[in-house]
């Protein structure tokens, strides 16, 4: 089970979304967090196909369960954590 | 191929009328870049052959094109009005942002990770930003008032004991949003831990500003009729940079290399030249943007983003339904040139910095950018508008 986050250095969105994904890394230490970067990994991001609108996050387990683009909050993204991850897990 | 020859001829001498096969364009984007001065242009010959050594070479040939950056660095800071500054010369002002960023952000961080900027800055800001991010650096972004303006109470909020970095671009180069740099310095005085970079790279030889109390300046020639490849970052002596390129002093200690005098001494030129009739130029550019602001009024669909506490020279228009490349496209079979975005923007559907103003997506994924220069004839301007009106009509139907 993890959150993979899609974004790039000079992509605005992705700078103020970095502060709440930071947050929820501590907060949550048992679940994974895996960080790509839009330009340097691409050969990596090809299979989740991101799109143009930046940040990604993804969800995944085994599959993926949701993608969130673009600007949230923190309440929102936690909310789908907890959706997805079981209580014992996180 | 004579005649290909004779028409790039005509190019040259008419300036921006003209594509490189002599047909009659309508070039709307100077703010992505301006084409160059003849007289500019002359001087960077002039000075290429003329000044043949290298300025970090101890002979007399180096002592003098060493003597002719000295003389360009003194015309600059005194056009601008700068004392107890000293300036490094970048290939641009992407390069210039980076320097002063990253160049803070490393040699003070132990002083404190705490960076500030706004909505409205360029890519090349917050891709240094986004790398000290990286590095464990926080950052912050400024509330910004109805008018694009950043909301001075929300700044002194932000600020904190480890803030080492307030970075705010001058005028924003998607819609040309002024921002009251005298203020924000005189605001960011009371922090004497915390430096102040402004990217004036939209805002040089376009408007006159008072840049006395900022820390670090950006700025790119290119902008103002000069040459692509070299721009500056103007800072106060006393402050330190980490540098960004790395091998022994030159005529900087912050950027190794052998300085480029022609272009150097080119951009002192271009500067000069813009600055003798700057006044003159902002009213005729002002004159053009009242006249197609009154145009756009008769589109139902047309929205105009930029607003009076803009700079007349960009005019951000959104077209409601149209995709911004299609019009760009549907424009440019027309030999019209204008942009989407920033040229220097990269992915994403809609404008960052339009979403930040009108908090619209429609007029966010619909936005381009006009603008203008004291160049701009009557002739181009006629030719926009009845084209404009014909796509519209095409696009919206």
């Amino acid at each position: 089970m993890k959150i993979i986050k899609i974004s790039a250095l000079w992509c605005p969105s992705c700078i103020l979304m970095t502060k709440v994904f930071n947050q929820l890394k501590c907060k949550y230490p048992t679940i994974e967090f895996v960080e790509y970067d839009y330009d340097l990994d691409e050969e990596k991001i090809k299979k989740y196909d991101p799109g143009k609108v930046l940040p990604v996050f993804i969800f995944e387990e085994g599959r993926e369960l949701e993608r969130m683009i673009g600007e949230h909050s923190y309440l929102e993204i936690e909310t789908k954590i907890k959706r997805y991850f079981n209580e014992k897990d996180v | 191929m004579w005649i290909i020859c004779f028409r790039y001829d005509l190019f040259l001498m008419e300036k921006s009328c003209y594509n490189k096969i002599g047909d009659f364009m309508t070039y709307l984007d100077y703010s992505a870049t301006t084409p160059v001065e003849d007289a500019v242009l002359e001087s960077f010959v002039t000075v290429n052959k003329t000044f043949i050594g290298n300025p970090n070479s101890l002979h007399r040939l180096g002592v003098e094109a060493n003597q002719l950056i000295e003389n360009a660095t003194n015309q600059i800071l005194e056009i601008l009005e700068l004392s107890e500054k000293e300036i490094i010369y970048t290939s641009g002002s992407s390069e210039a942002n980076n320097l002063a960023i990253k160049g803070i952000g490393l040699k003070y961080q132990n002083r404190g990770k705490h960076i500030i900027t706004t909505a409205f800055e360029h890519s090349s800001i917050y891709g240094p930003i986004g790398y000290l991010q990286t590095l464990g650096f926080e950052v912050d972004f400024v509330k910004t008032l109805k008018n694009g303006q950043i909301d001075m109470n929300h700044l002194k909020s932000l600020m904190r004991e480890d803030t080492i970095l307030v970075s705010v671009t001058a005028v924003n180069s998607e819609i040309g949003i002024k921002q009251p740099i005298e203020e924000i310095a005189a605001i960011l005085k009371n922090y004497k831990k915390c430096f102040f970079h402004v990217d004036a790279t939209q805002a040089i030889g376009k408007l006159k500003l008072n840049l006395q109390d900022v820390d670090l300046i950006s700025f790119s020639a290119h902008k103002f009729y000069g040459l692509k490849g070299i721009g500056c970052l103007i800072k106060n002596k006393k402050i330190v940079l980490e540098p960004l390129i790395h091998g022994g002093k030159s005529t900087t200690i912050y950027r190794s290399g052998t300085p480029a005098v022609a272009l150097i001494a080119s951009l002192a030129k271009a500067l000069r030249l813009i600055y003798e009739n700057m006044e003159k130029h902002y009213h005729s550019v002002q004159s053009i943007h009242q006249q197609l602001k009154e145009f756009f009024k008769n589109f139902d669909r047309v929205k105009i983003n930029s607003n009076d506490n803009c700079i007349p020279h960009i005019l951000n228009i959104s077209v409601l339904g149209v995709k911004p490349e299609t019009l760009l496209h549907a424009l440019e079979e027309e030999e019209i040139y204008i942009s989407t975005k920033t040229a220097c923007s990269s992915t994403g559907e809609s404008s960052k910095a339009v979403m930040a103003l009108t908090h619209d997506e429609k007029r966010a994924s619909s936005s381009v950018r006009i603008s203008l220069s004291h160049k701009t004839t009557q002739q181009e301007i006629d030719h926009f508008c009845s084209c404009f009106e014909k796509n519209y009509k095409k696009l919206t139907f």
